[in-house]
């Protein structure tokens, strides 16, 4: 492997890292995979080009990326502070099976799709940032600068999460209500607001993910068919956990890389299928995660 | 040949040894108990046995056969059933079928024959259903075979694991704190219960219990854990006067606190 | 008239699907996201067979089944020990790779520009009756020793191994009736519109059955059936409203679960002997 798909493969995983956390952290909360991700993503991508059409003859390009970001991922936190409460809210207090929150994140995620698809039509839209063809050079290697600003972002949220996560009092009661719901509750714990928030923080890792999505695929509404190589990601690093979420993806982003050079990106799906059902019956823990033996 | 032999099974969870070392004979007929304070690993013993956890060492025997190893259908369909401690009734079907369940692994008919109602099914399916009827109607739930499980009061929920349980055929039974919820005068039932069906069956029971009045009447035997250890076994009359099994539940008698 | 059969010849197809997931979902609890890719199968192999070997309708209808069915255990067999959701993410991956295999075979399969010339060979009769037959099929499976421990591995699969159910064996037999359900419509399909392309047969498609199932009540066959048939059918009734119809049908899905999540039918059936006396809420 080259150092220049080196570079890709660490490019390509930080944004499904950033996908891969959001998912992660739903999971994490409520134990089940959320499929609403990829909608919210495709939905706060384009209300983040909405910010973008309408700042572009005020602002310049790199703080442009920025506001545009930055506004995705409110928009990204507010959407899914919806989703939760239409979606899964009552599921909770219902206290449903695992399969209708998966059903109703399923449902979800195809509305807000159609959603955007009638407002949005099916074309193409591509930022008006110039970033696309920017490219710093160091030494023999060359990094796109959208790229490059990608990763930076990234970093910084994720380490922002991190520092929640472990070292704020709302940190702690997420990390809490991951371990037991009851029992937090039980010391406390508001669940209906550390839930809220947890999805909140997911969103807005969905909408910085969105608009990275968008920059390097352009945007279109089946974009939120990537949350499946989040969901990916997230299986490899060991469901639930962030840290192995981030390490899944940047591996996930390396193979790819590796497979496009190697057979094509047209068949590249068919070889990730393989790879993944493989590693799934040979260490279906993931990376990070423990086995949990059900107990009679 | 005793009809089960568990010899020196363990187990860990991590760094906790749930099961140490533990052994226990079951003959034909017998009824024997097994107690414990919460936590001693009885449960897990139950687990052991019937395969649910596979055993980090020691052998399960049934009437000679090992069944070390196997998964738990096929210690089911070895011959060893039983019921669980939190009821696990299946949603979905009503409560003959979930009798009728228990006892479909024993049906033989294909897919062809079932999707095309053809051959051995009807047969199978009427036999079966006329089986299962005849466990409803020996724990009194005929009535109401076609009432939805969950409807049912928790007493009459656990008869119904123990009619499932009877439909795989088994030569032994596994009870899990059967009487655990039931009032005394459902707990008395529950004697007579399986009074009869120890009696009109070929059955080797091992009960968990906490409710002592269970243990003393039907048992022949008793194993007492205490922290996944044997700490004692023998006659109802023997346990009953162990010093260590009592200090086991109730603590040790504190000079101080003697009035 | 000609809108007709052709509405009523789609909604059967759609059936069909629905059946497939029924069954699959339905009765076994097993998300499988790529129940369309069996549709693939059936219709590129048939069609394939037609076009190049001029096989005639039954044998390659058989071919096209049996294909199904190897893919199903190909696919099944590892797949049915993992963990919900995983069944979903392998399911899902090997939907994506099936279309990417279609997409890239251009010499047999036309790739993506797709397969035409495929005879028209499916009528109105054939598809009635092969929907009708599906429904008492499903019925019958539902009704016997398979569907019920299915029902029973899906509401506890602990304590069904525990009865002695082998818990991996009913479920790749329903993974395997659903795959060979699925891949029939897809011949059903291809020898109806007589051209076939990937696109037709991506995650919207099993993502559209799943929900229909979901509508009409997992619970319920009776349900599955009205709600397939209905929602189906809607759409030409409704073409003005075309493009909200999807987001139409989430919505009333998502008060669905919401409000009644077992289904509009709940546990409702035709012709049951004895109906159930509640719905539980949590099967």
């Amino acid at each position: 492997m080259s150092v220049q798909q080196l570079i890709n493969g660490i490019s390509l995983g930080s944004v499904y890292a950033l996908i891969a956390v959001g998912f992660a952290l739903i999971f994490n909360v409520l134990k089940f995979s959320n499929f609403s991700h990829g909608g919210v993503m495709t939905a706060t991508a384009y209300i983040g080009y909405l910010a973008a059409i309408g700042l572009k003859n005020h602002i310049t390009s790199t703080p442009l990326l920025i506001i545009t970001v930055i506004a995705a991922a409110l928009a990204g936190g507010f959407v899914a502070v919806i989703v939760e409460r239409t979606a899964f809210r009552r599921l909770r207090v219902n206290k449903s099976p695992v399969i209708y929150y998966f059903v109703s994140s399923i449902t979800m995620g195809m509305l807000l799709e159609n959603l955007v698809t009638i407002f949005a039509s099916s074309n193409f839209y591509s930022y008006p940032f110039a970033l696309g063809s920017q490219i710093y050079q160091i030494g023999d290697f060359t990094f796109a600068a959208s790229d490059f600003y990608m990763l930076v972002i990234s970093i910084i949220a994720l380490t922002a999460l991190m520092w929640v996560l472990y070292k704020t009092r709302i940190g702690v009661a997420v990390r809490a209500l991951s371990f037991d719901v009851n029992t937090s509750t039980l010391m406390g714990v508001d669940a209906n607001f550390v839930i809220m928030a947890t999805f909140f923080a997911s969103g807005v890792f969905g909408g910085i993910s969105g608009v990275f999505l968008g920059i390097n695929y352009t945007l279109y509404p089946q974009l939120g068919k990537l949350i499946v190589k989040g969901f990916i990601a997230s299986v490899i690093g060991g469901l639930g956990n962030i840290t192995g979420a981030v390490a899944g993806a940047v591996l996930l982003g390396l193979t790819e890389v590796l497979l496009i050079g190697l057979v094509g990106s047209g068949l590249t799906p068919v070889f990730i299928f393989v790879i993944m059902l493989v590693f799934l019956l040979v260490r279906p823990q993931g990376i990070a995660g423990r086995i949990v033996q059900e107990k009679a | 040949m005793n009809r089960l032999e568990v010899r020196s099974i363990s187990k860990a969870f991590g760094g906790i040894q749930a099961v140490t070392d533990f052994s226990l004979d079951l003959r034909q007929n017998d009824i024997v108990g097994i107690i414990g304070p919460n936590g001693a690993g009885k449960t897990t013993a139950f687990n052991l046995i019937s395969g649910v956890y596979k055993l980090d060492s020691g052998k399960i025997l049934l009437e000679g056969r090992d069944l070390t190893g196997l998964g738990q259908h096929q210690i089911t369909r070895a011959g060893i059933a039983r019921t669980f401690q939190n009821i696990r009734l299946f949603k979905g079907l009503n409560v003959l079928e979930n009798v009728m369940t228990a006892a479909d692994p024993y049906s033989s008919y294909n897919i062809f024959e079932s999707i095309f109602r053809m051959g051995r099914r009807k047969r199978q399916e009427e036999e079966n259903r006329e089986k299962s009827m005849h466990y409803l109607d020996i724990v009194g739930l005929k009535p109401l075979a076609y009432e939805n499980p969950e409807s049912l009061p928790y007493g009459l929920q656990r008869k119904l694991e123990i009619a499932r349980a009877l439909a795989t055929n088994p030569k032994v039974l596994l009870l899990d704190e059967p009487a655990a919820g039931l009032n005394p005068s459902e707990v008395g039932e529950f004697i007579g219960l399986v009074k009869r069906l120890h009696r009109d069956f070929d059955l080797s029971i091992l009960i968990i219990e906490h409710r002592m009045e269970v243990i003393m009447e039907l048992c022949r035997w008793i194993y007492v854990l205490n922290f996944g250890e044997l700490l004692a076994s023998g006659t109802p009359t023997d346990i009953q006067n162990n010093q260590e099994v009592t200090e086991a539940y109730i603590g040790e008698e504190d000079e101080e606190c003697l009035l | 008239m000609d809108l007709v059969f052709s509405v009523i010849t789609f909604t059967c197809i759609t059936l069909l699907g629905v059946m497939g997931v029924f069954v699959v979902t339905g009765l076994t609890g097993l998300f499988s996201f790529g129940q369309a890719s069996f549709m693939a199968i059936g219709a590129y192999v048939a069609g394939v067979l037609g076009i190049k070997y001029h096989m005639p309708f039954p044998l390659a209808i058989a071919a096209a089944v049996l294909c199904g069915l190897t893919a199903g255990l190909l696919v099944g067999l590892p797949t049915i020990k993992l963990r919900r959701d995983y069944i979903s993410l392998v399911t899902f991956g090997f939907g994506e790779a099936i279309i990417a295999i279609l997409n890239n075979s251009v010499s047999f399969t036309g790739g993506a520009m797709g397969l035409s010339g495929i005879p028209k060979y499916t009528s109105l009769w054939l598809v009635v009756l092969s929907a009708a037959l599906c429904i008492y099929i499903v019925a019958n499976f539902k009704y016997s020793k398979f569907g019920r421990q299915c029902l029973a591995l899906r509401s506890d699969e602990l304590a069904a191994r525990s009865m002695g159910i082998d818990a991996d064996r009913v479920k790749l037999t329903a993974f395997l009736l659903a795959a060979a359900i699925t891949s029939y419509a897809g011949v059903m399909y291809g020898y109806y519109t007589t051209y076939v392309e990937p696109g037709m047969f991506d995650w919207g498609v099993s993502a559209e059955w799943i929900i229909i199932v979901f509508f009409g009540g997992i619970n319920s066959l009776t349900g599955a059936v009205v709600a397939a048939l209905t929602l189906a059918s809607l759409p030409e009734i409704l073409r003005f409203a075309s493009e909200w119809r999807i987001v139409i049908y989430c919505v009333i899905v998502l008060i669905i679960l919401n409000f009644r999540p077992t289904g509009i039918f709940g546990e409702y059936e035709l012709f049951a002997k004895h109906g159930r006396t509640k719905t539980s809420k949590g099967a």
